[in-house]
């Protein structure tokens, strides 16, 4: 930033900080030894970071009324293991940092400095997505002087969200070891605490202690793990403890729900039914749209193409506004909310013409994560609205002012979701996509010069999943185009794109592409002889990584279907050398199918088939899925050789 | 008796003739306009942006910089919404605060063929206080649509007269016209840069503006006296339009797209006030230099010795070379002192702080580390420069420049070095340094241009044996040197991960591929090149067709896509560093086999000698030797030889991938 030379001195002394050297919590480490010689080989192994001890002290004093201690010691043994170091901690309007202090130790455990309070540096926590968010930290920006040394973090929170126990696992991370972690969760016993602990096994061992006021997990040596490619996410293969209370506050509202049906009735009557009034002017021009229509599904997608041409999504996370949307009657007048306003909003214009649809709360994202179904808590981090349909739901996506209604894509697909409806809540799950819906299809046809371009035209149709990773092409600018066909096609060398011509069917949900292109020196020419790989339009070279040992099994979360089709010419005058044979799989993980047969005199077809189904495998069968796919790899690649009669 | 002085500002002589550009006046048409006349694929534009900074004075607070934006916006596509949001930081932590405020910020749309006004709200606002120094005000707008325009006043009001805004005329997006007007008082010089491709019209004129105080004096209460005192000033007038500016779009290998932003920069260069001497703050490098000597946190703080010099004294004993002095003072630097990664070249909490707590920012241990080696009886001096993030220091200011590193001036030419990476050397710097010019001071206030772009090209050397087996599979070992900046590179990625992390990495790359026996050499030796070695096997670097066998003499590691796949190109592309890329490979036929034809040997140059590649293949029996050199000369490449630079590396990925053939026998 570009500031102010001139009155910097005098901000200076004011700022100045004094850090007391002397002073260290000799109490607490006496039962410790931070020595780094006193840990264990095997917890050294593979780890950037140990932790020593963890400690989390959750006292749930009444309905409205919660406090955290923690006591975290970690040993950072390289620069890798900085980023375990936490020094963080959130506050807002209902939650308070009571305490808050820092001590770090040298190799030998000698403590070296305590931070307190006032070393912390108080900022806003921009989280990137929101236009407005009020939550803030207090986080300690620390620049390591020697490795390894050991950091103990104490800190105390108070907060009246007793909505959200925090999950407890004894495992910190990848790549991080854990000496001792405990956690103890002090409770009234009117208030009924819930918990559900997933993913327990022998591998893991976890003492458990309870009292009828009190229950409590330890654990000890826990090795750091590797993350290993295509493991299932965190929460399906660490044990995880999750709480929940029957009776809770959340920003100053009593809850009461023993399960997900009266988590929803709470949910309903206290988040969204007083959200709902659209203004008459609204209302009005919501019939005039809807007219004669009487198919509840067209309606629907005349409401959705509404939304989408009127609102936009902006963050905004203020107070209750974190978990309460923003009124329906708000966004219709500013034209904008985000995904919990967004939603509600689409929900109450259908309502308005006689439509249920259920606001529903999902965890968003590429991998799919569950909303745990037995334990009716606080959970996910978005929101989407179900329209009940013949065969079940349909699924808008009201924060995309792009997405084709009822097609929800990779973000929400095929996962637990809770649906809040006025009576009450429950579990669905959204679509699961088949291998078979996930379809892209190819048609093409090139012809090799006599120098070696190539000089192709293709035709792609996308279906399903493989709509949703295409379809946003209709709206790149030209050059971005281009550049991102340059990168799909990154097999041909020295593209030039003369035409593209696509075509979005949102209805069908398909996505036409028509491409035009030529390439110099596609084929390599060695002694007036040309070489080149026959499938020149969808290579694909993925492999997963190669483990010696592999730990974890193995998940491919979304299948797909791949048909090719693709006529290749050759110059006048060339006949064939050597043409590849052709390959055949047939796996528990799909098949793949190529074959290049010499159909005229200077023509050759090349038919390819993939199919990847989705799974999950057992570790021992992940050498047989690289294998499988290092063929694929192999095979799509083949080469033919032409040379001049 | 009481007196109290009120004192009022009149702004007179600025009456604002009437703008062609204002707000309020959408016109149907524009609304109705569906894509950007220049620009079909623009997700929205600047319509238009004017902005004026004048000076305002007040009794109480002297002047202020008081900046007014009006901009006018049109949102073309659902990809522009981003353009209706808006955000502004401003100052909040010294002893006066900057403040800022959003106004006539109105969205117009076209409904049933009239304009419909939405006026932002309070609730489209938000105050976001980012930390003790910064506070953010945001406007969302309200009720945007694809066709929408919207417009929003901007005002700032500062008290540090440092602080004048840089102005932007291009952005992201297409910008139809942006006008910008300064009005600066007498008092105040400002150096007035411009930056980028484009040049604004600009026109000067000399206006008059005053200040009138009035003091009031109270008797007891019987009279009020009124005085009315006007101190006329003379003030210069400067505006600069630009017109049809287009969007500015980022490109691969460019090293900070902001240089080539089209803006005008003002930096406070003295001050001139009645009866005082002239105060000059920076015109030219030798002020400037001055300037930043006398900052206590700069200048005090390289004097300072006393916090390092028994120390020093212990670990010099014994060494009497100069070079190795220098060793010995650099590596005690970067093995005691751990960089907190702020920048700047003053101190924040002092070098004797820094050192204590062995933790500083750049300044704090670079300045320390000059400050020991003019301890050793060297003649060392801060040089100052500007981080690729920071841009390019193209004029003499105190704020072209955000870091400061050590030179030494030995045997007529200067020895750069920065502390603040562990893995840097003399003349090794940490790549955020390496940013075209940065300028030395001297003890005696000159100051001097300093060339920090390295002129070798750092070499990596490949040795390759490879066998072939009949049923092409291909096994060998590799050893791999780099040197300099590509063995720096090298300690910066790979000190921290862990050996097995690393093979997998490679293994990853490359399809096939299975590593062993993998060693590295001289991580932590940093006089000594990066030597990795290990035994491969690859499976996939060899197709059997038929009766033969095809093969690139790089087996794996061939280079396979052109990095350069852009038809034209705007800016320079940027290597970091020259370098040189060499391949001795000697690969053995399996038995049963016979070469059939090997690729021919070749040569290929860049003009200016930019760069070349020279390949040589040779074979005796059944050994097949390739020498290979690849040279990138210049760290920067200008634009005007993009073609010449794509055309080459198209030569360089036809010929790596070039086969050799094998026939069975």
């Amino acid at each position: 930033m570009k500031l102010i030379l001139l009155k910097r001195s005098l901000m200076k002394k004011s700022f100045t900080i004094v850090f007391l050297g002397s002073v260290f919590f000799t109490a607490h480490s006496q039962t410790m030894d931070l020595a780094v010689s006193a840990i264990p080989d095997s917890l050294k192994l593979n780890a950037n970071s140990v932790v020593r001890l963890s400690q989390l002290n959750v006292t749930i004093l009444s309905q409205g009324s919660m406090t955290l201690k923690s006591k975290k010691a970690i040993t950072v043994l390289n620069e890798l293991g900085l980023r375990d170091l936490d020094l963080m901690e959130y506050y807002d309007k209902n939650r308070r940092i009571a305490k808050i202090e820092a001590t770090v130790y040298d190799a030998s455990g000698k403590g070296m400095k305590t931070f307190r309070r006032k070393d912390f540096n108080d900022m806003s926590v921009a989280d990137g997505v929101s236009i407005f968010n009020d939550n803030r930290a207090l986080f300690l920006d620390y620049t390591p002087i020697t490795y390894p040394f050991t950091m103990v973090l104490e800190t105390e929170t108070e907060t009246s969200n007793t909505a959200f126990i925090p999950a407890w696992s004894p495992v910190d991370g990848y790549l991080v070891s854990t000496e001792k972690t405990s956690l103890t969760v002090n409770f009234k016993p009117e208030l009924h605490l819930r918990l559900k602990e997933v993913n327990f096994s022998a591998k893991y061992p976890i003492e458990k202690t309870e009292t009828p006021t009190s229950v409590s997990y330890t654990a000890k040596n826990i090795i750091a793990r590797k993350r290993e490619e295509l493991s299932p996410i965190f929460m399906d293969i660490f044990p995880i403890v999750y709480f929940s209370l029957e009776n809770f506050q959340l920003e100053n509202v009593n809850g009461m729900a023993v399960n997900w049906k009266d988590f929803g009735k709470w949910y309903y009557d206290s988040l969204l039914a007083d959200t709902e009034e659209i203004p008459l002017v609204a209302q009005e021009k919501i019939k005039q749209l809807v007219g004669n229509e009487k198919d509840p599904k067209e309606i629907a997608r005349i409401i959705y193409r509404f939304v989408q041409e009127k609102t936009r999504y902006v963050s905004v996370q203020v107070g209750i506004g974190g978990w309460k949307p923003m009124l329906a009657k708000d966004v219709d007048k500013l034209g904008y909310g985000d995904c919990k306003a967004l939603t509600n909003y689409t929900r109450s214009l259908l309502k308005t013409v006689g439509i249920p649809s259920y606001y529903t709360v999902v965890w968003s994202g590429n991998e799919t994560r569950d909303i745990q179904n037995d334990i009716a808590s606080m959970q996910g981090d978005h929101v989407i609205l179900a329209i009940p349909d013949k065969s079940g739901y349909l699924w808008l996506e009201c924060t995309s002012q792009t997405q084709p209604f009822g097609f929800q894509g990779d973000f929400t697909d095929d996962r637990n979701v809770l649906i809040i409806k006025p009576e009450g809540g429950e579990i669905v799950r959204t679509r699961t996509f088949a291998e078979s819906d996930n379809l892209k299809i190819i048609k093409g046809s090139y012809a090799i010069l006599e120098n070696g371009s190539l000089d192709g035209k293709v035709k792609m149709v996308s279906k399903g999943l493989q709509y949703d990773s295409e379809f946003g092409k209709e709206r790149l600018a030209k050059e971005e185009l281009v550049k991102r066909y340059k990168e799909e096609f990154g097999n041909i060398n020295n593209l030039t794109v003369n035409k593209i011509s696509l075509q979005n069917d949102p209805v069908t949900i398909e996505f036409t592409e028509n491409l035009e292109f030529k390439a110099e020196s596609y084929a390599q020419n060695s002694n007036g002889k040309l070489m080149f790989a026959l499938n020149a339009f969808n290579q694909n070279s993925y492999v997963p990584k190669k483990y010696k040992t592999r730990e974890f099994p193995f998940e491919i979360q979304r299948g797909y279907t791949n048909e090719d089709e693709t006529e290749i010419t050759i110059p006048e005058g060339f006949s064939v050398e050597a043409k590849p044979n052709g390959m055949e799989l047939s796996t528990e993980f799909g098949n793949y199918k190529i074959e290049f047969s010499v159909t005229g005199p200077s023509t050759i077809l090349c038919k390819r088939k993939l199919v990847i189904k989705k799974g999950l495998f057992d570790k021992n069968n992940y050498e047989n899925y690289r294998k499988f796919r290092e063929t694929i790899a192999r095979s799509d690649n083949s080469k033919i050789i032409i040379a001049k009669k | 008796m009481k007196k109290y002085l009120i004192a009022l500002l009149v702004l007179s002589g600025l009456c604002l003739k009437a703008q062609t550009k204002e707000l309020g006046k959408v016109t149907i048409e524009e609304l109705k306009q569906k894509t950007h006349p220049n620009d079909s694929s623009a997700a929205a534009a600047v319509l238009f942006e004017v902005g004026r900074t004048s000076f305002e004075y007040s009794q109480t607070n002297g002047f202020e910089i008081v900046t007014e934006v009006l901009t006018k916006i049109k949102i073309y596509k659902k990809e522009g919404y981003e353009y209706a949001n808006k955000s502004a930081s401003y100052y909040i932590g010294g002893s006066a605060s900057e403040k800022l405020e959003f106004s006539k910020a109105i969205t117009y749309n076209l409904m049933n063929g009239k304009i419909e006004k939405t006026k932002l709200g309070s609730d489209g606002e938000f105050i976001e206080k980012v930390n003790k120094n910064w506070a953010r005000k945001k406007i969302s707008m309200p009720n945007v649509k694809e066709g929408s325009i919207i417009e929003y006043k901007m005002t700032l009001r500062s008290p540090y007269i440092t602080n004048f805004p840089d102005w932007q005329f291009q952005r992201d997006i297409p910008v139809s016209y942006s006008e910008y007007t300064t009005y600066v008082p007498e008092y105040y010089v400002y150096n007035v840069r411009n930056k980028g491709f484009l040049s604004p019209v600009v026109k000067k004129e000399n206006t008059q503006n005053s200040i009138t105080s009035t003091s009031k004096e109270r008797g007891w209460g019987v009279t009020t006296k009124f005085d009315q005192n006007v101190t006329n000033y003379k003030e210069l007038k400067t505006n600069y339009v630009l017109t049809d500016v287009p969007a500015l779009k980022d490109e691969s290998y460019v090293n900070n797209i902001n240089n080539y932003k089209t803006t005008v920069i003002h930096e406070l260069a003295g001050e001139r006030f009645p009866n005082r001497a002239y105060e000059n703050y920076a015109t030219d490098w030798e002020t400037v230099v001055k300037k930043i000597y006398e900052n206590e946190d700069f200048g005090n703080e390289l004097n300072k010795t006393g916090y390092f010099e028994k120390d020093l004294d212990a670990i010099l004993k014994g060494s009497t070379s100069l070079e190795e002095k220098m060793a010995v003072v650099f590596n005690y630097v970067k093995a005691r002192m751990n960089w907190n990664e702020y920048y700047g070249y003053t101190c924040d909490n002092g070098v004797r702080k820094a050192y204590q707590e062995k933790t500083g920012n750049a300044a704090e241990i670079n300045l320390m580390l000059t400050a020991m080696l003019r301890y050793a009886g060297f003649e060392a001096n801060p040089v100052l420069i500007s981080t690729r993030s920071n841009g390019i220091a193209l004029f003499p200011s105190r704020t072209a420049f955000n870091y400061v590193i050590a030179g030494i001036e030995l045997n007529n030419r200067v020895v750069l070095l920065d502390a603040t990476d562990k893995n840097a050397l003399p003349d090794i710097l940490p790549t955020r340094d390496l940013n075209w010019l940065g300028r030395i001071i001297r003890k005696n206030n000159s100051s001097a241009e300093i060339d920090l772009m390295p002129k070798s090209n750092s070499k990596e050397v490949m040795y390759i044996m490879a066998n072939v087996s009949p049923e092409g599979n291909v096994s060998g070992k590799i050893r791999d040197q780099y040197f300099d900046y590509n063995a720096f590179v090298f300690r910066g990625v790979n000190n921290k991960v862990a050996k097995d992390s690393y093979v997998e990495k490679l293994e990853k790359r490359h399809q096939g591929l299975e590593i062993t026996d993998y060693a590295v050499q001289n991580n932590n030796d940093l006089s000594k090149p990066i030597q990795e070695e290990y035994s491969f096997t690859s499976n996939n670097s060899v197709e059997i067709i038929g009766d033969k066998m095809y093969f690139s003499p790089f087996l794996y590691l061939a280079m396979t896509e052109n990095p350069f796949k852009q038809e034209t190109r705007e800016y320079p592309v940027d290597f970091v560093y020259p370098h040189q890329d060499k391949f001795v490979v000697s690969i053995t036929v399996p038995e049963g086999y016979a070469i059939e034809t090997l690729p021919q040997s070749k040569s290929i140059g860049m003009p200016d000698e930019l760069g070349n590649f020279r390949y040589n293949i040779s074979s005796n029996g059944n050994q097949i030797q390739l020498l290979y050199t690849i040279d990138i000369n210049q760290a920067i490449i200008s634009s005007e030889y993009y073609e010449s630079l794509k055309g080459f590396y198209k030569e360089v990925v036809d010929k790596q991938t070039e086969k050799i053939v094998l026939k069975k026998a």
